[in-house]
């Protein structure tokens, strides 16, 4: 029994290691262009927050009323904060594995002694230092050139639990991003299938339009599912809309979200290699 | 690496198999195509499938320390049982192992040991300098920092790489990336090394230096490799063994030096002929039949006889009778017509495994 137990951490630290090399290996990669690094990881996400706060202020132009508790500042607000947490989240550009597996690329690693999904967390780890260095500039930028009008979390607290939602949600992401990527041992619409659920998963998450705003159905339905917790919670904890006593059941949906995503990945990923190797890729 | 002791002659006689395969085979399904628009439309219906057959009945034993070659014309099966061995793809028939272990189910331990270098999927990130991607490398089969630079160093000597492992994996040469393809796969010391076309597209400089490299490996560490390519020059002046598959068959298994020695027991003679001279009928060929000559190849003006050595002097004065002879070459018969030969049927021979 303890010899399987130190079989085990044995793995864990070897895994660790790799990871840390790996991501440090990412990082290099993922920075070996400037431009192309600007463009990409800067830029990306910030145009459509800025649009949708236009969209808003046309709306609500000329009166004084707001929609859901919300008047103009309110959903700009909004639509910062979660363009800042939604860049934390797990981005499908970031996984390749689709492609590897087209390309016969992931050969190379079946007669290697590693784990090929260490290599796939490593891509998660560099996305999260990247973006959440980048997200964090964006909005010390934005506080210091407006800070009247800056969102500023209403607690220590309120921020503690928007970051851990976040950073949940993003690795609930990630799988899916996996998930979706390990059908291309079977399908070759997986770009397709990104494009089609990509705008559903970000209805759902709230970043066009807060959850809150939404009929009573939609919201009660919304509410069970992951993209919810990843960014609209975060957004109206921040901000003081949403109680804190709701932090627990995010947490619980995230964390349950995980479990099935992680099964699921497993069982795709053994299925799809068993199918890969047959075929002699 | 070079102070490392390698096998002896007697060792490699006596030692276990690292590689052994038993009546391996292995088929793929595969959906079969019906031609024109309807086929378009039935297909989109209802597919067909169809058994491709890669590999069968293959016999293999192979000990450590040996330099194998493998040849084949493309789609003979050389990468799939590449595949099949290292474990990547298994057989469907018959057992393929490595280290006494079902190749396809290989534990860490076994895999640290191979390396596998395939020309068209590089191990190596295209927008890194190499090192980098030797780094990672180094984590993933837990090389040891100080062996690691010594490794790097002396193999990037080695293969005139040495000042290109800073600059980025594009901006080096192909020969120059295949090089480091290389020097990533023997980063670990691997025991067994599969190659496959590693000089593809490569000039002559960088093709001498890689067989030199390989030559040398094996000598003096004992590493196992097997090559696969279509240039005859890598696996004449490398390997002491030649494998030849031909439609998913071994159809050769043997001694490179036999083989050698079967070429330098006859000769080809290319004759060219006058533009008045009579042409090549096959009713020649029991006019020269008696000196155990065969035509090779023949065009409007020029023939290629191959003979055997002894009895070319009697051969020669029959050609000069038989046609209007403008200039004749007589060369050791070519490595590749004998290959030839044998892809096409025309030498069979077949070694029993361990024989």
């Amino acid at each position: 029994m303890s010899e399987a137990l130190n079989v085990g951490a044995s793995r864990l630290a070897r895994d660790a290691r790799l990871l840390r090399t790996a991501w440090a290996y990412e990082l290099r990669k993922v920075t070996t262009w400037r431009v192309g690094f600007v463009v990409r990881e800067v830029m990306r996400g910030v145009w459509r927050p800025l649009v949708m706060i236009f969209v808003y202020r046309a709306l609500l132009a000329g009166e004084s009323r707001s929609i859901g508790g919300y008047d103009a500042d309110g959903f700009a607000r909004y639509l910062i904060l979660a363009a800042a947490f939604e860049k934390l989240l797990f981005h499908q550009r970031g996984l390749d594995l689709a492609d590897q597996v087209f390309r016969g690329y992931v050969t190379k690693y079946l007669v290697m002694p590693v784990r090929f999904y260490v290599l796939a967390l490593a891509r998660f780890a560099q996305h999260l230092t990247i973006q959440g260095g980048v997200a964090a500039a964006l909005w010390c930028a934005g506080a210091w050139l407006a800070p009247e009008f800056w969102p500023h979390p209403v607690s220590a607290l309120a921020f503690a639990q928007a970051l851990v939602l976040v950073l949940l949600g993003s690795y609930c992401y990630f799988l899916v991003c996996f998930l979706v990527n390990t059908l291309a041992f079977w399908l070759d619409v997986v770009w397709t299938l990104f494009a089609m659920t990509s705008f559903v998963f970000s209805f759902v998450a709230g970043v066009l339009v807060p959850v809150s705003i939404m009929p009573d159905a939609l919201r009660e339905a919304f509410q069970w599912c992951f993209p919810y917790w990843a960014v609209c919670a975060p957004v109206e904890l921040f901000l003081g809309r949403l109680d804190p006593s709701a932090f627990p059941r995010g947490v619980l949906v995230l964390l349950v979200s995980i479990a099935l995503l992680e099964l699921a990945r497993g069982e795709l990923w053994r299925r799809g290699l068993a199918r890969y190797v047959g075929a002699g890729m | 690496m070079s102070g490392e002791p390698a096998l002896t002659t007697i060792q490699r006689m006596t030692a276990e198999p690292v590689i052994r395969a038993a009546g391996a085979g292995k088929v793929f399904r595969s959906w079969k195509r019906r031609p024109g628009l309807a086929g378009i439309a039935l297909d989109f219906v209802r597919r067909e499938r169809t058994d491709v057959v890669a590999l069968q009945e293959i016999d293999l034993a192979i000990t450590p320390g040996e330099f194998v070659g493998l040849i084949g014309a493309n789609g003979a099966g050389k990468t799939t049982l590449v595949k099949c061995l290292t474990g990547i793809t298994p057989v469907t028939s018959g057992s393929a192992s490595m280290f006494g272990q079902d190749s396809f189910h290989l534990r860490d331990e076994h895999k640290r040991r191979i390396a596998i270098v395939m020309g068209q999927r590089s191990q190596l990130w295209w927008d890194l300098p190499a090192i980098d991607s030797f780094h990672l490398l180094r984590e993933i089969y837990q090389v040891p920092r100080a062996d690691f630079e010594v490794r790097v160093r002396e193999s990037a000597e080695r293969l005139s790489v040495a000042d290109k492992l800073g600059r980025q994996l594009r901006q080096l040469s192909l020969g120059e990336r295949m090089k480091m393809e290389i020097v990533g796969a023997f980063l670990h010391a691997p025991d067994v090394v599969f190659l496959d076309e590693p000089t593809i597209g490569l000039d002559l400089v960088s093709r001498e230096t890689i067989r030199r490299y390989l030559a040398q490996i094996n000598r003096s560490r004992g590493v196992t490799i097997v090559l696969t390519s279509h240039d005859m020059e890598d696996i004449e002046e490398t390997c002491r063994r030649l494998l030849i598959l031909r439609e998913g068959r071994m159809i050769f298994d043997g001694d490179l030096v036999g083989l050698k020695a079967r070429v330098y027991e006859r000769r080809a003679i290319e004759v060219h002929l006058e533009p008045a001279s009579r042409a090549w009928e096959p009713e020649l060929a029991a006019r020269i039949a008696e000196f155990g000559a065969v035509l090779e190849r023949s065009a409007p003006l020029s023939l290629v006889f191959s003979v055997p050595a002894p009895d070319v002097q009697r051969f020669v004065p029959r050609l000069f009778e038989l046609f209007a002879v403008r200039d004749l070459t007589i060369e050791r018969h070519p490595l590749e017509l004998l290959i030839r030969q044998i892809f096409q049927g025309a030498e069979p021979h077949r070694k029993a495994p361990g024989e």
